[in-house]
C-alpha cells in the first residue's frame, strides 16, 4: 500500500500560522464534533432501549405471573384446614421435602367451585325450504330443531348431559298425526347423568339414544352435525314418524373390551322400552311412567381396528315385550348390523335391521327388513353426498301398519359456509307401495352457535 | 481558511459520526439473541411426574389426543393440554398425532363431546411454561413441549420405544421464529 508523501513546507507552514490565528473559529467546530456525537450516542440508546425493551416486557409478564402464583398459593393456605401439631417433641430438623409432596402440594384440587356456574352450552338450529309432489303438502319454509346442548363436569367421575329442543309442528307417532302445525314444544330429549370409573368401564343413566345400530348414537338432535339434510328414515325420531325406539329412559353400560388392535367396544343397556299403548296417542317414549314391569334390554358390540383408521363394524341385539291395549302381548326383537368408514373427507355409512315382532299365540311373525347406505367425499368446503334407503313392513303389522314399502334414493350436496354454517340441497325420491312416488326438494342451513 | 476549515468540519464529522454509530451498535448487536439455527427440534409428549406411563405407541398417543381414552392406567382422568392454534407445536401434533387439519380437529372434539363418547375438551394454553406448569400441576394432564423446553417439573413419556432425545424419534418442530 502506497502511502502519502509529506506536505510542502509552505503549506504547513500556512497551516501552522492559521492554526494560531483560528484557534477560536476552531472551537465551535470542535463543539459541533461534540454535540453531534452527543446527538448520535443519545440515539444509540434510543436503539438499545428499544432493543431491550422485549426483554423488559417478558420479564415484567414473568413478575405477573410469579405474582399471580403467589396469590394463588396465599388463598390456598387461606382454605386449607389449620394443622393440629403433634404431641411429640419437636424435631430439631424438619424433614427433607421430596419432590412428591411438593407436588401434592401444587396439585389443583378437583372439587366443585359454588362460586361459578359449571354449565357449558352450545346450540344448534336449522331452518329449511322444502317442497314435494304429495298431494296436499306445501312448499314451505320450516323452522328446525333448536336445540340448546349443556354439559357439566360435575366431578372427576361424573358428567351431566342434556339437550333441550324446541321444535315446531305436530307429531307423528307411527302414521298419527297429533299437535297443530305452527306450535312449539320443548322435549327433552337427552338427560343424562355419566359416571365414568375407566376406559372400561362407563355407566349412564336417564334419557339417552339407545345403542342399536350406528347413527342413532352417532348423530343426536343436530342437523349440522349431519351430512345430510335429515335422518335416515330407519332412524327417524319416534315423534317424526320412525319406527324404532330410538330414546329410552334407563340405565346404560358402555366401554371397552380388552381386545389389543381391535379396538372392542360394549353397550349394554336396560330401560323402559317404547309405549305399547295401542293406538298411541301419548308420549311413545316412557319418560316418567312405564305401562309394563317388562323392561328393554339392548346389547351391542363393535370394533374400531387400529389397521383402518376410521371403520366400525358391529352389531346390536333390542329385546323388548310390548302390551299394546286389546291386544295380545307381543315380543319385539331388533337385529342392528352396521359397517362404517367415517374420516374427515370421506365417509362410508351402511347399516342394516331387522325389526321383529312375534304376537303371542300367534303363529306369524312380523319382519320388517331395513337398510340404508350413505357416501359422501368432502371437497374443499363442498361435499357430495348420494344415500339410499330401503324398509319393507307388512300392511298387517301390529305396531306400525302405516309405514309399507319405502324406498329410493338421495342425492345432496353440502356447503360448509364457515366453520360453523351448513348449507345443504337435497334431491329425495321415494317409491311407496300402492302410492305414487314422492320427490322432495329440500334447501337447509343448519348452524351451530 | 474558511473552506478548509468547514471541510476539516465536515470531515471530521463524518469520522465521529461513523465511529460513533460503529460503537454504538455493536453492544446492541452483541445483546440481542442471534439467529437460530435453521434445524429441527424434537417435540416431547409430557406427562405429571407422578403418572406411571413411561412409554406410549403412537396409535395409544393417537388415541390419547383424540379423547377416545378418558383414564390412565391408574385411574386418573386423561386431561389434554393443546396450545393455541398457529402455533408450530400444535400443528405438529396435529399432522403426525392427530393426522387430522384445526378444523377436523374442532369438529372431532365437538362431535365427541355431543355423543358424550369425549368427556372433556382439550385444555388451551399459550405458552410453553403454561404448559409445563399445567402438567405439573395436574396429575392426569398431558401435553407436549419443545426439548428445549423441558425441565425435571414435568415426564418425557418414550414413543414407540424411542425417547425424545433418541435417534429415529418422530415428532419434530421446526426453529422458533427470531423475531
Amino acid at each position: 500500500m502506497k502511502f502519502p508523501g509529506p506536505l510542502p513546507i509552505r503549506v504547513t507552514f500556512a497551516l501552522k500560522l492559521a492554526s494560531r490565528k483560528m484557534v477560536w473559529r476552531i472551537f465551535p467546530l470542535l463543539l459541533g464534533i461534540l454535540v453531534n456525537t452527543t446527538v448520535l450516542r443519545a440515539q444509540q440508546l434510543i436503539d438499545r432501549t428499544a432493543a431491550d425493551k422485549q426483554t423488559l416486557q417478558l420479564l415484567l409478564q414473568r413478575i405477573d405471573q410469579l405474582e399471580a402464583r403467589v396469590k394463588q398459593l396465599e388463598a390456598a393456605k387461606q382454605q386449607a384446614p389449620p394443622i393440629s401439631l403433634p404431641s411429640a417433641p419437636a424435631q430439631t430438623s424438619a424433614p427433607p421435602v421430596s419432590e412428591a409432596e411438593l407436588q401434592a402440594d401444587n396439585a389443583v384440587p378437583e372439587r366443585m367451585d359454588a362460586s361459578k356456574t359449571l354449565l357449558r352450552m352450545r346450540g344448534f338450529g336449522d331452518i329449511t325450504l322444502h317442497g314435494d309432489s304429495q298431494r296436499h303438502d306445501t312448499t314451505a319454509f320450516s323452522l328446525g330443531q333448536l336445540n340448546l346442548f349443556i354439559t357439566s363436569d360435575i366431578s372427576e367421575k361424573f358428567k351431566f348431559l342434556s339437550e333441550i329442543v324446541f321444535e315446531g309442528g305436530p307429531d307423528n307417532i307411527f302414521g298419527e298425526t297429533r299437535g297443530e302445525n305452527n306450535a312449539f314444544g320443548v322435549d327433552v330429549e337427552r338427560m343424562v347423568l355419566q359416571y365414568s370409573h375407566s376406559d372400561y368401564f362407563k355407566l349412564a343413566v336417564g334419557r339417552y339414544h339407545t345403542a342399536i345400530g350406528y347413527y342413532n348414537t352417532a348423530y343426536h338432535h343436530s342437523t349440522w352435525f349431519q351430512t345430510t339434510t335429515g335422518r335416515p328414515f330407519l332412524f327417524q325420531f319416534e315423534d317424526r314418524g320412525g319406527i324404532l325406539p330410538v330414546h329410552t329412559v334407563g340405565a346404560s353400560a358402555s366401554g371397552l373390551i380388552p381386545s389389543g388392535h381391535l379396538g372392542l367396544h360394549y353397550v349394554a343397556e336396560v330401560g323402559n322400552g317404547r309405549a305399547s299403548r295401542s293406538p298411541i296417542t301419548d308420549e311413545p317414549v316412557q319418560n316418567v311412567v312405564d305401562d309394563q314391569n317388562h323392561k328393554a334390554f339392548n346389547l351391542a358390540l363393535f370394533a374400531r381396528p387400529d389397521a383402518v383408521r376410521g371403520l366400525q363394524v358391529g352389531f346390536s341385539a333390542y329385546r323388548d315385550l310390548l302390551a299394546p291395549v286389546n291386544l295380545p302381548r307381543i315380543g319385539e326383537t331388533i337385529f342392528a348390523a352396521h359397517a362404517v368408514l367415517v374420516r374427515s373427507k370421506f365417509e362410508w355409512l351402511n347399516e342394516a335391521l331387522l325389526v321383529r315382532h312375534a304376537p303371542n299365540g300367534i303363529p306369524r311373525i312380523f319382519n320388517t327388513p331395513g337398510f340404508y347406505t350413505q357416501v359422501s367425499k368432502q371437497f374443499g368446503s363442498y361435499r357430495p353426498y348420494f344415500r339410499y334407503q330401503y324398509v319393507n313392513a307388512s300392511s298387517a303389522e301390529p305396531i306400525f301398519p302405516d309405514v309399507g314399502l319405502r324406498q329410493g334414493p338421495s342425492f345432496g350436496l353440502r356447503y360448509d359456509a364457515s366453520e360453523t354454517v351448513a348449507v345443504k340441497l337435497q334431491y329425495d325420491y321415494t317409491a311407496l307401495r300402492g302410492q305414487p312416488a314422492v320427490n322432495a326438494l329440500a334447501l337447509q342451513v343448519g348452524f351451530t352457535f | 481558511m474558511r473552506r478548509l476549515a468547514g471541510l476539516l468540519f465536515i470531515l471530521a464529522n463524518a469520522v465521529f459520526s461513523i465511529a460513533a454509530l460503529s460503537l454504538g451498535s455493536a453492544p446492541n448487536s452483541r445483546s440481542l439473541p442471534g439467529p437460530q439455527i435453521a434445524s429441527e427440534q424434537n417435540l416431547a409428549v409430557v406427562v405429571n411426574l407422578s403418572n406411571p406411563v413411561q412409554s406410549l405407541s403412537m396409535p395409544e398417543l393417537r388415541r390419547i389426543f383424540l379423547g377416545e381414552r378418558s383414564h390412565w392406567p391408574n385411574g386418573r382422568r386423561i386431561t389434554l393440554v393443546m396450545m393455541e392454534p398457529g402455533q408450530p407445536e400444535r400443528a405438529v401434533v396435529l399432522r403426525d398425532i392427530c393426522q387430522m387439519n384445526e378444523t377436523d380437529f374442532n369438529n372431532h372434539f365437538l362431535h365427541g363431546v355431543f355423543t358424550g363418547e369425549v368427556l372433556v375438551s382439550p385444555k388451551t394454553l399459550a405458552t410453553p411454561v403454561g404448559v409445563r406448569k399445567f402438567v405439573f400441576n395436574v396429575p392426569g394432564a398431558i401435553g407436549y413441549l419443545r426439548v428445549s423446553d423441558l425441565d425435571p417439573s414435568v415426564k418425557a413419556v418414550r414413543i414407540d420405544e424411542r425417547g425424545p432425545e433418541d435417534k429415529g424419534y418422530r415428532l419434530h418442530v421446526p426453529p422458533r421464529s427470531s423475531k
